[in-house]
C-alpha cells in the first residue's frame, strides 16, 4: 500500500479552503477535491481532479467506461487503498478533514463515508442482522435500542412495511431491489455523513430502479449522495449537480439541469447526446 | 456537429427539421397571397388561402406527432433536446402566421365586395413588405442556424409595429375626414394588425433560434439586454 498524499494531516489552516473552492457549486462543500491525480502503477487514473461536492445533494458522476469515475468514487472512502499498486496524491478534504492524512482512522472514514455497490450485497444473515451489524461495532448497545435504531435505518432505505414481519428470515430471500434497500439501510444505520452509489441500480429491474431512485431523493435530505452511473437519464433524474469525466480529466461539472440542456463544453455535449467524440 | 451515434437518430431529427421549413415555405406562399388578395381585391384568390390554411395547421399537428414520438424514444439532451423544443415552438408560431394569412384573405374577401379604391394601398404595401422580409429572414436564420440573422429579425420587428401604429393614425384621420371609406378602412387595419402580429411570431422564430444555438433563453428581455 503505497498510497500518500502531499498534504499535512488536517489542520484548522484546511478548514478555511472548503469555502474558497467551488468547482461550480454555489452550495457549501461536503467533499472537497483538490488537484487529485491517482496512478495505478505507472498509469495515471484520475488527473489533477478539483472538485466540491456540496453538502446534502445528490451528485452524479458520469462518463464513458474506463473514464475514472468509479475511481474517484472510491478514493472517497478509500476503498483504492485495498489496491497495493494505488498512489493518490492530492487532497481530498471531508467537512475540512484531509482524509488522505496519516492519522485517520480508515475504518472510521468508512463509517462516515458509507457506500453502496452494484450488485447488492447481503451478509448471509438475517435482516435484521445485516442492518446491525454495523451498529453491533460501535460497542454494546441495548436491545431496545438496537431494534429503534435497524427499524429506523429499514424506514430510511424504504423497506420497512416489507420486511417488518420477517426480520428474522435470511438476507438472501429478499429480491434484487429489496436487497439493494437493505444494503442501502446497513449503510446509513451508522449514520454516515456521505452516501456513495456505485451504479446502485443497473441489475435492477426498471420498478426496483425506480424505487431506488425515490430512496435517493429521500435521502439526500440527511446525506451528501455521490452516485455513479452509466444510465444518463438516472443521472438527470436523481442528481442536483453532475460531473462529466472523460479519460481521467473531469471535463465539465455543473448544475444537472445546465448540464443536460445547455452543457458547456463540446466534449460533454458530445457524449449525453449519443454522439462521437 | 458530429453525428450521433444513431444514424436514424439524425434522420429522424433531420426530418422534423425539413417539415419544419416545408411548413416555413407554405407560410410564406400563404402570406404573399393573402397580401396579394388584398391588395388586389381578389376573392379567389383570397378564398385559395383560406384552404391553404388548413394544410398548414395540419402540418403543424404532424410535426408536433413527430416531435413527441423522438422525445418519448431517445429521450434526447443537450442541443438535440434545444432542437426538437424549437421546431415544436416554431410551428405553433408558423400555424398562428397562417392563421392570421387567413384573417388577411377574409379581410381581401370583404373589401372585394366593396368598392373601394384601388389606388389606397400604399402603407398596407410596406408593411407587408416588412413582413415578408422578416418571416423569410426569421426561417432562413432557423434553416442556417445563424444566431446574427436571428438577432437582426428580433430587432426588425420594430419597424413593423411603428409602421402599424402609423397606418393606424392615418386611417383614423382619413375615416374622420371620409366616412363613406370606413367598412374598407377598418378591413385594411385589420388586415395590417395581422401582419403586425406575424411580425410578432416571426420576432418568435428568431429567439429559438438563439435558444436552439446558445441555449439562452432571451424571451421577456428588454431591448437593451439583447445582444
Amino acid at each position: 500500500m503505497t498510497s500518500e498524499s502531499t498534504a499535512a494531516p488536517a489542520n484548522p489552516g484546511f478548514q478555511s479552503e472548503t469555502a474558497s473552492h467551488s468547482g461550480g457549486a454555489s452550495t457549501d462543500a461536503s467533499l472537497l477535491v483538490n488537484d487529485l491525480c491517482l496512478f495505478y502503477g505507472d498509469q495515471q487514473a484520475l488527473k489533477d481532479i478539483n472538485l466540491s461536492i456540496p453538502r446534502k445533494e445528490v451528485t452524479a458522476f458520469i462518463g464513458p467506461s474506463g473514464c475514472g469515475k468509479s475511481t474517484l468514487l472510491r478514493c472517497f472512502n478509500r476503498m483504492n487503498d485495498l489496491i497495493d499498486t494505488v498512489t493518490v496524491t492530492g487532497t481530498l478534504l471531508l467537512e475540512g478533514q484531509n482524509i488522505y492524512a496519516n492519522d485517520v482512522d480508515v475504518a472510521q472514514l468508512r463509517r462516515r463515508v458509507g457506500m453502496v455497490f452494484q450488485r447488492p450485497n447481503p451478509f448471509p444473515k438475517t435482516i435484521y442482522e445485516n442492518v446491525a451489524y454495523g451498529l453491533r461495532l460501535e460497542g454494546k448497545i441495548p436491545r431496545k435500542e438496537l431494534d429503534d435504531r435497524v427499524e429506523w435505518a429499514l424506514k430510511s432505505a424504504a423497506l420497512w412495511d416489507e420486511v417488518k414481519d420477517r426480520l428474522k428470515e435470511s438476507a438472501l430471500g429478499l429480491s434484487g431491489g429489496q436487497q439493494q434497500r437493505l444494503v442501502i439501510a446497513r449503510a446509513v444505520a451508522v449514520q454516515p455523513s456521505v452516501l456513495l452509489l456505485d451504479e446502485p441500480a443497473s441489475a435492477l429491474d426498471p420498478i426496483s430502479t425506480l424505487k431506488i431512485e425515490e430512496l435517493i431523493h429521500q435521502l439526500k435530505s440527511d446525506y451528501t449522495i455521490v452516485i455513479v452511473t452509466h444510465n444518463m437519464q438516472q443521472a438527470a433524474r436523481v442528481s442536483d449537480f453532475t460531473a462529466f469525466m472523460y479519460l481521467g480529466e473531469l471535463v465539465e461539472f455543473d448544475k444537472t439541469d445546465d448540464v443536460f440542456t445547455n452543457p458547456k463544453k463540446q466534449q460533454t455535449e458530445d457524449y449525453i447526446t449519443g454522439r462521437y467524440g | 456537429m458530429n453525428p450521433h451515434i444513431s444514424e436514424q437518430f439524425d434522420a429522424e431529427l433531420d426530418a422534423a427539421r425539413s417539415q419544419l421549413m416545408e411548413m416555413g415555405g407554405m407560410v410564406e406562399k400563404l402570406l404573399r397571397d393573402a397580401t396579394e388578395a388584398l391588395v388586389d381585391q381578389d376573392a379567389a384568390l383570397a378564398e385559395k388561402v383560406k384552404l391553404a390554411d388548413k394544410r398548414v395547421n395540419q402540418l403543424e399537428v404532424d410535426i408536433d406527432e413527430q416531435c413527441v414520438n423522438i422525445i418519448a424514444r431517445r429521450q434526447p439532451a443537450a442541443s438535440d433536446l434545444r432542437t426538437l423544443i424549437s421546431v415544436m415552438k416554431a410551428s405553433t408560431d408558423l400555424e398562428r402566421v397562417g392563421d392570421e394569412a387567413g384573417r388577411i384573405a377574409k379581410m381581401a374577401i370583404s373589401l372585394a365586395d366593396l368598392d373601394y379604391p384601388t389606388d389606397e394601398f400604399s402603407d398596407f404595401r410596406h408593411i407587408a413588405t416588412l413582413t415578408h422580409q422578416i418571416v423569410a429572414s426569421g426561417l432562413d436564420a432557423f434553416a442556417r442556424l445563424d444566431t446574427d440573422g436571428a438577432m437582426r429579425v428580433i430587432a426588425s420587428d420594430q419597424a413593423i409595429d411603428d409602421a402599424y401604429d402609423e397606418l393606424v393614425r392615418q386611417r383614423s384621420s382619413k375615416m374622420r375626414e371620409d366616412p363613406e371609406s370606413i367598412e374598407g378602412d377598418m378591413c385594411i387595419i385589420w388586415a395590417a394588425r395581422a401582419l403586425e402580429r406575424i411580425g410578432d411570431h416571426a420576432k418568435n422564430i428568431g429567439e429559438y433560434v438563439v435558444y436552439l444555438v446558445r441555449g439562452q433563453d432571451l424571451r421577456g428581455r428588454g431591448k437593451h439586454q439583447l445582444g
